[in-house]
C-alpha cells in the first residue's frame, strides 16, 4: 500500500518524536509513504473558526494533491484527520461549493473531484493491512503494561464525517492497537474528552483542569502510561502535564505516548529510535516494565 | 405566596395570558407541573390559521370554514372573534420574535389545511408550536414572571362560590402549599391520556378540566373527541397534517386513493373527523394495510420533504423506519384533541354573567384546550388550536387582571391545605393490594379507545359507564407503593388519574345523552345529524356523591344557518 | 425480547443517601425506545424510579439522561440502535447537574444560564405593523437552532463544564445565536460584546461533543464558531481566543504551517511578560529533551508558499 503522507505541523514542530517513531514503524509494514511536502496546515479546526472556507480551500488544495497523485492520504494526527473529513465532507455534500473552491485552486493548475480517502495511521492498520503484515511483527508483547487510550477530540466526533457508520471499529481503534501489542487496555471515561489543548492560551485554568483531571484519572485506574494518536493532545498532557501538576499542587507524573512508540516498543524497537526521550513525562519506570531501557 | 392572577398551566395559552395580565399590571404566576417549554403545545406542528384581507382572504371564509368544521355546534360569535383577531396575533408573535417561514418575496408563506379552502395556515416549518413555545417562553423571562415549575396544583380554593388560589405540591420537596390569587386561569392543557393510544404526551391528564369540575364548573361537549387521521402504529405519535397540506395522499391497500370516494372536493383535506371514518371504514371493510392506510409523499421530492416537514421525516424514520422520500408511511386514526372542556365565555370566564342560564365558579377562567368556548365545536380545524390557545389566552388573561383589580383580597387560613395534605398522606399510606395506578389507567384508555372511538353507540358507552365507575372503585383503593415525598411520580400519576377518571366519565354521560351524530360524535345507532333536537352544548355538572347533572346550552348563532357538511 | 438494564439510582430519602447501579431485566419490544423500557420498569417492577418524560417524540425534551456513557434523549434512543457492551444498557442521569433523584437532575442551573444571554428579540422603535420582510433564507437558517427544545444534553457531556461550571455553556451559546443571527433583532454588538467576555463563547474548547450528542440537530459548538467569526469580524479582536484564531491565519499565511513560537507570541503579546514567564519552564523543558520548536525566523514556510498565501488573500478579499 502507497499512501501520500501528511504528517502534520506539530509532528515536523514540537512533537518531533512522533515523526521519528513514524519513520521507524512504517517500514516494517510493508507500506509506503510519499510526503505532501507542499501540503498546508490543516487550520486544526482554529483557523476555521474565524474563516471556514479558508480553511476548506486549503484542505480541499491538499486533498487535491493526493488524488492527483491518485493516493490516498495517511495521517498521524487525530486533529488533521478530523479536519480533513470534516472538510471533505462539505465539499462532497455540495457541489456547488466545490466548484467555488477549485477556482481558487485552478491557478496552480489543481482540482478536486471529492475522491481522496483519508485515513489516520490507526485505521490503516486495522482496515487496509492484512492483519498478520502488522500483528506478526509485534515480536515483544507488552505484558503486564497498562495503557490509558487518550483519542483527541476529531478522531471521535463528528461520527458521521468519520464514518462510523461504515466503520464502527473505528470507534474502538485506539483500544483495539493498544490490545494488539499485549498491553492491558485501561477503559476510563476520559478517552475520549478535551485534553485542553485548544484553549491553553486563551483560558489556562480550565486547560489545566483538564490535563490534570484525565492524567489523574488514568493513574487513578492504575495505567502506568497514556497512549494518544493525537500530539495535539500530547502537547497538552504531557508538555504541560508539570504545569497542571504544580496548579493543583500535585505530583502525577503519567508517561504519554504516541501510539506509533507503544506500537514500536511492541515490534521490538528501542526507545531511541522510538525518540521517547524527548517525551518530557519521562516513561523510564513504565519501560522497565516490559524490559526495555530508556 | 400571594398572586393577582395564577395561572394553572405554561403552555401557549397560559404562557399568552400571563403576558397579556403582566401588561395590565396585575401580578402574575404561572404554575406548572413541568417546566413551561416542557408543554404540549410543543407537538402542533402545522401552523396556526389566520385569514388576512391584503392576501385576498377574509376572515368570514375563515369563521364559516371553522363553523362548517364544528358541524354547527360551535358557537358562532366566539367563531368570529377567532377569526378576527387571527391576524393581529400572527403579527405580535412575529414582533415577540416567532420566525415564521417566508415566500420567496419576503413575506409569511402559508400552507393549506384540513377543511379550509384557501392556504392560510402560518407555520414555522413543521415545528410551529414549540417556535411560538419558546419564543413566549422568552417573553416570560424578559417580563420576569414567576413560575412554580414542577408543582402539581391538587386543587382549586373556593369560597362562597368564588375561587381565590390553588392548592399545590412541589415536586422536588413533596410540601403542601396555597398559592393565593383573586383570579385563576387554567391553561393545563388536555386529557389524552384519557385514551390508549394517544397523540397526546403523558402530561396531558385532564388535571385542569378535573380542577374545574371537582370545584363546581361545569364541563362542556365532552363527548367531542377528535381522532387525528394521521398516527403512528407503533406508539400513536402524531403525524402533522402539514404533510397533507403540503400534497401527500392516502391509500389503501388496493393502492386506491380512497378518499375520492368519501370528499371529491377536498380529498385528503377534508375536516379531520371526516378522514378519520373514511380510513376507519377502508381498515373495518377489509383494505386496511396491517390495521393501517398509506400516507404517501414520495412525489413531494427529497428537498420539499426534508425542507418544509423535517421534523415529520426524522419522526417517521426514528419511530416507524420509515424514509418518507422513499417509502408510504402506515398510519392510522387515533385520538388526538378535547374539542370540549371546561365552559368559559368570550372573555374566558368560567361563570355565568349575562343570564345565560348556567353555574359556575366566580374569579376562575379557563383558556386553550382545556377550556370550551366553544369555537371548535363538534370538531376542531388543523391549525385553529394554536390560534385558539393565544387569542383566548389573551383575552383571558385580559379578563382575570381586570377582575382581580375589582376583588379585594381574603383572609384564608393555611390551614386551607390539611385537606389535599391528608389525601396525599392517605394515599402514601395505603395497604398494597396488587393493584396498581398504571394498570387502571391502561384499561380506561384501551376500554375508551374501543368504545367512545371514531364510531360508537349505546351498548359499547352503557359498557364503558359500568367500566369506568368500577375503574373509579379501584381507584380508590390503588396503592402508591413508592412512599418518598422527593419526585414521586407515582404519587403523581395516581392524583392525575383521579382527574382522568372524571374527565372520562363525563365524556361517556355526554356521548350518551347526545342521541345524533355530530362532528367527533358519530353513532351508528344514530347516524345522523338532528339539528331540531341536537344543536345544543351537553353540560356536565359534577355533584358529589351522585351521578353527573346534565344541563343543555343553545348554540350561539349569528350568520351561518345549519346546512348539510360536504366536503 | 428481555434485556437489562442497569440504572443509575439515587434516593435523597434513604437512610444512607448514595448513588448505586441497579440491574433490571425487562421484555422489550424490537421497536422499543429506553424510555419505554423505564416506563415498563417503573409501572411493573419499581414504582420509585424517578424518570421525566412526557412528549415520547423527541420535542419536549424532558427525557434527557446518559445511556451507555452519553447524553441522549431515552424515548429518541432505540434499544436495538445501542451497540456493544454485552446487551447491558447503562442508564444514568445527566452529567454536569446535581442529581435530585435517580435519573432527575436540577435544570435550575441550565435555566440560569439561558437567561444570562438576554435570550428575548430586542428591537427598537415601534412594533411593527405587519410582517419583517426579510428573504427566506436569512431566516430559514436559523430553523435548526430554533429546533432546540433546551433538553440538557449538549451540557450533560460539555467537557469545558466539567472542568468550569461558569462556562455559560452550549445551550445558552446556541440560543444567543439565535438572536445575534436574528436579521430583525438591534442588539447584536452588544450580545457579542458580553459573550466576548470570560465564561463566555472562547471558553468552548472545540471538542464537538454537543454536536455529537445534540438530538435535534442544534450543532451547538457551530453555533459558537460562528458566533467567535461575528464577534472578530465585528472588530471584536482584543481576546486571547480572538488573536489566536487571527494570529493563526497569520502564521499559515506566513509559514505555511503551524509556527508555534510566533503563534503564542501573536496571541499572548509580546510583552505580556507574566503569561510568558508561565511558560517559560514549559520552554525550558522542551528545550532540555530536545524539542523546542524553531521560532520565527529559524521556522522556514512551506516550498510553494506563493500557492498558499494567494488562497488566503483570495478569501479575505472575497468577505
Amino acid at each position: 500500500m502507497k499512501y501520500a503522507f501528511y504528517p502534520g505541523c506539530v509532528s515536523k514542530g514540537a512533537c518531533p518524536e512522533l515523526y521519528q517513531s513514524v519513520m521507524a514503524v512504517y517500514p516494517k509494514l510493508g507500506i509506503t509513504l510519499e510526503e505532501l511536502t507542499e501540503a498546508a496546515c490543516t487550520g486544526a479546526g482554529c483557523l476555521q473558526e474565524k474563516d471556514q472556507l479558508l480553511g476548506d480551500t486549503l484542505n480541499a488544495r491538499t486533498l487535491a494533491m493526493a488524488e492527483h497523485k491518485g493516493l490516498p492520504i495517511m495521517t498521524i494526527c487525530s486533529t488533521c484527520q478530523g479536519v480533513f473529513a470534516q472538510a471533505n465532507k462539505r465539499l462532497n455534500d455540495d457541489p456547488d461549493y466545490l466548484a467555488e473552491i477549485n477556482k481558487m485552486l485552478a491557478p496552480e493548475g489543481l482540482k478536486y473531484k471529492g475522491t481522496t480517502v483519508v485515513k489516520h495511521f490507526l485505521w490503516v492498520l486495522l482496515e487496509d493491512l492484512e492483519e498478520k503484515a502488522w500483528k506478526d511483527k509485534i515480536v515483544k508483547p507488552l505484558k503486564t503494561l497498562r495503557a490509558a487510550p487518550f483519542y483527541g477530540c476529531y478522531l471521535q466526533r463528528p461520527s458521521e464525517a468519520l464514518g462510523f457508520d461504515e466503520h464502527p471499529e473505528r470507534q474502538t481503534s485506539l483500544e483495539q492497537v493498544i490490545a494488539a501489542t499485549g498491553a492491558e487496555v485501561v477503559d476510563f471515561a476520559g478517552k475520549d474528552r478535551c485534553c485542553g489543548l485548544p484553549i491553553l492560551t486563551i483560558n489556562e485554568p480550565n486547560s489545566m483542569a483538564m490535563v490534570h483531571k484525565h492524567t489523574t484519572d488514568a493513574k487513578t485506574l492504575g495505567a502506568d502510561v497514556m497512549v494518544t494518536p493525537c500530539p495535539l493532545c500530547h502537547l497538552n498532557l504531557d508538555g504541560l502535564q508539570h504545569t497542571a501538576a504544580s496548579r493543583h499542587n500535585t505530583t502525577i507524573d503519567m508517561p504519554i505516548l504516541h501510539f506509533p512508540q507503544l506500537l514500536g516498543l511492541a515490534m521490538g524497537l528501542d526507545s531511541k529510535s522510538l525518540g521517547l526521550k524527548r517525551n518530557i513525562m519521562s516513561p523510564k519506570a513504565a519501560l522497565e516494565k516490559v524490559g526495555v531501557a530508556l | 405566596m400571594q398572586h393577582d392572577v395564577l395561572i394553572v398551566g405554561a403552555g401557549l395559552a397560559g404562557m399568552r395570558a400571563a403576558y397579556e395580565a403582566n401588561a395590565e399590571g396585575a401580578n402574575v404566576a404561572l404554575i406548572t407541573k413541568v417546566y413551561p417549554v416542557r408543554s404540549h403545545s410543543n407537538a402542533a406542528q402545522g401552523g396556526i390559521n389566520a385569514a388576512l384581507t391584503d392576501r385576498g382572504d377574509a376572515w368570514e371564509e375563515h369563521a364559516f370554514e371553522t363553523v362548517k368544521g364544528s358541524d354547527y355546534l360551535g358557537d358562532q360569535d366566539s367563531i368570529t372573534l377567532l377569526s378576527q383577531d387571527a391576524g393581529p396575533e400572527i403579527i405580535a408573535l412575529e414582533n415577540m420574535g416567532v420566525i415564521f417561514s417566508r415566500n420567496d418575496d419576503g413575506r409569511l408563506g402559508t400552507r393549506r389545511f384540513g377543511g379550509q379552502k384557501k392556504a392560510r395556515t402560518f407555520f414555522v416549518s413543521d415545528f410551529t408550536g414549540q417556535a411560538i413555545l419558546h419564543v413566549l417562553f422568552e417573553q416570560i423571562l424578559k417580563t420576569n414572571i414567576p413560575t412554580y415549575n414542577e408543582w402539581f396544583v391538587t386543587s382549586l380554593v373556593i369560597e362562597d362560590g368564588q375561587c381565590y388560589g390553588v392548592v399545590a405540591m412541589e415536586m422536588e420537596t413533596g410540601n403542601v402549599q396555597f398559592i393565593q390569587a383573586k383570579s385563576v386561569i387554567i391553561a393545563a392543557g388536555g386529557l389524552g391520556r384519557v385514551y390508549e393510544p394517544s397523540t397526546n404526551a403523558l402530561i396531558c391528564t385532564g388535571d385542569g378540566m378535573g380542577l374545574a369540575y371537582q370545584a363546581g364548573a361545569p364541563l362542556m361537549d365532552m363527548e367531542m373527541v377528535q381522532y387525528h387521521p394521521t398516527t403512528l402504529k407503533a406508539n400513536g405519535l402524531l403525524i402533522s397534517e402539514a404533510v397533507r397540506g403540503e400534497g401527500g395522499h392516502l391509500y389503501n391497500s388496493k393502492g386506491e386513493r380512497f378518499m375520492e370516494k368519501y370528499a371529491p372536493n377536498m380529498l385528503e383535506l377534508a375536516s379531520r373527523d371526516v378522514v378519520s371514518r373514511s380510513e376507519q371504514t377502508e381498515i373495518n371493510e377489509g383494505r386496511g394495510i396491517n390495521g393501517c392506510v398509506h400516507l404517501d409523499c414520495r412525489h413531494l421530492g427529497e428537498k420539499f420533504i426534508k425542507e418544509r416537514l423535517s421534523q415529520v421525516w426524522e419522526e417517521a424514520h426514528t419511530f416507524s423506519n420509515v424514509d418518507m422520500t422513499k417509502e408510504p408511511l402506515p398510519i392510522r386514526p387515533g385520538m388526538h384533541y378535547q374539542m370540549g372542556g371546561v365552559k368559559t365565555d368570550n372573555n374566558g370566564r368560567c361563570w355565568d354573567i349575562g343570564g345565560g342560564g348556567w353555574g359556575g365558579v366566580r374569579g376562575l377562567f379557563a383558556a386553550g384546550e382545556a377550556a370550551c368556548v366553544s369555537v371548535h365545536g363538534g370538531n376542531r380545524l388543523g391549525a385553529n388550536s394554536l390560534l385558539d390557545t393565544v387569542v383566548y389566552g389573551k383575552r383571558s388573561g385580559l379578563a382575570a387582571s381586570a377582575f382581580a383589580k375589582g376583588t379585594p383580597s381574603k383572609d384564608i387560613p393555611s390551614s386551607i391545605i390539611s385537606k389535599d395534605d391528608n389525601m396525599i398522606k392517605s394515599l402514601l399510606s395505603r395497604k398494597d393490594n396488587k393493584d396498581s395506578v398504571a394498570a387502571i389507567r391502561l384499561e380506561m384508555g384501551t376500554m375508551m379507545n374501543e368504545h367512545l372511538a371514531v364510531y360508537r353507540d349505546q351498548k359499547g358507552m352503557e359498557t364503558a359507564l359500568t367500566k369506568i365507575r368500577s375503574l373509579r372503585e379501584r381507584w380508590k383503593e390503588v396503592p402508591v407503593r413508592n412512599k418518598g415525598r422527593i419526585f414521586n411520580t407515582t404519587l403523581i400519576n395516581a392524583m392525575e388519574l383521579g382527574f382522568m377518571l372524571d374527565c372520562a366519565e363525563a365524556i361517556i354521560v355526554g356521548a350518551l345523552f347526545r342521541k345524533e351524530s355530530r362532528g367527533a360524535h358519530v353513532r351508528l345507532d344514530f347516524p345522523e345529524r338532528d339539528d331540531e333536537n341536537w344543536l345544543k352544548h351537553i353540560l356536565t355538572y359534577q355533584q358529589p356523591g351522585a351521578d353527573p347533572k346534565i344541563e343543555t346550552l343553545a348554540v350561539r348563532m349569528t350568520q351561518w344557518e345549519p346546512k348539510p357538511r360536504v366536503y | 425480547m428481555e434485556k437489562t438494564i442497569r440504572i443509575k439510582r439515587f434516593d435523597p430519602e434513604s437512610k444512607n443517601p448514595q448513588a448505586y447501579h441497579q440491574e433490571f431485566k425487562v421484555e422489550v419490544e424490537e421497536s422499543s425506545s429506553v424510555l419505554d423500557a423505564l416506563i415498563t420498569i417503573r409501572e411493573s417492577i419499581d414504582e420509585s424510579l424517578a424518570v421525566r418524560c412526557s412528549c415520547r417524540g423527541a420535542i419536549c425534551g424532558s427525557c434527557g439522561l446518559r445511556v451507555n456513557g452519553q447524553g441522549t434523549l431515552a424515548c429518541k434512543t432505540k434499544i436495538n440502535s445501542l451497540r456493544g457492551s454485552n446487551g447491558t444498557i447503562t442508564v444514568e442521569p445527566m452529567g454536569n447537574m446535581a442529581v435530585v433523584k435517580d435519573l432527575v437532575t436540577d435544570m435550575r442551573p441550565f435555566w440560569e444560564k439561558i437567561r444570562q444571554v438576554t435570550p428575548w428579540l430586542q428591537t427598537t422603535g415601534d412594533a411593527p405593523t405587519a410582517e419583517y420582510l426579510a428573504p427566506p433564507d436569512a431566516m430559514t437558517h436559523l430553523n435548526p437552532v430554533m429546533g432546540c427544545i433546551m433538553c440538557g444534553v449538549c451540557v450533560s457531556d460539555c467537557t469545558a463544564l466539567e472542568v468550569d461550571p461558569t462556562f455559560v455553556g452550549p445551550a445558552a451559546l446556541a440560543k444567543a445565536y439565535r438572536f445575534v443571527a436574528d436579521p430583525r433583532d438591534a442588539a447584536t454588538n452588544q450580545r457579542l460584546r458580553d459573550l466576548d467576555e470570560p465564561t463566555g463563547m472562547w471558553d468552548c474548547t472545540r471538542c464537538m461533543v454537543c454536536v455529537e450528542v445534540c438530538p435535534k440537530g442544534v450543532a451547538p459548538m457551530d453555533r459558537i464558531m460562528a458566533l467567535r467569526s461575528k464577534g472578530m469580524n465585528s472588530g471584536l479582536t482584543d481576546t486571547y481566543g480572538a488573536r489566536h484564531s487571527m494570529g493563526f491565519i497569520e502564521v499559515v499565511r506566513d509559514k505555511g504551517i503551524l509556527d508555534e513560537v510566533m503563534l503564542t507570541i501573536k496571541t499572548l503579546g509580546l510583552f505580556n511578560i507574566s503569561r510568558f514567564m508561565g511558560l517559560l519552564p514549559v520552554a525550558i523543558r522542551s528545550l532540555l529533551h530536545g524539542k523546542l520548536p524553531k521560532p520565527g525566523p529559524f521556522h522556514k514556510p512551506l516550498p510553494g508558499m506563493h500557492n498558499i498565501r494567494r488562497i488566503v488573500d483570495t478569501t479575505e478579499k472575497m468577505k
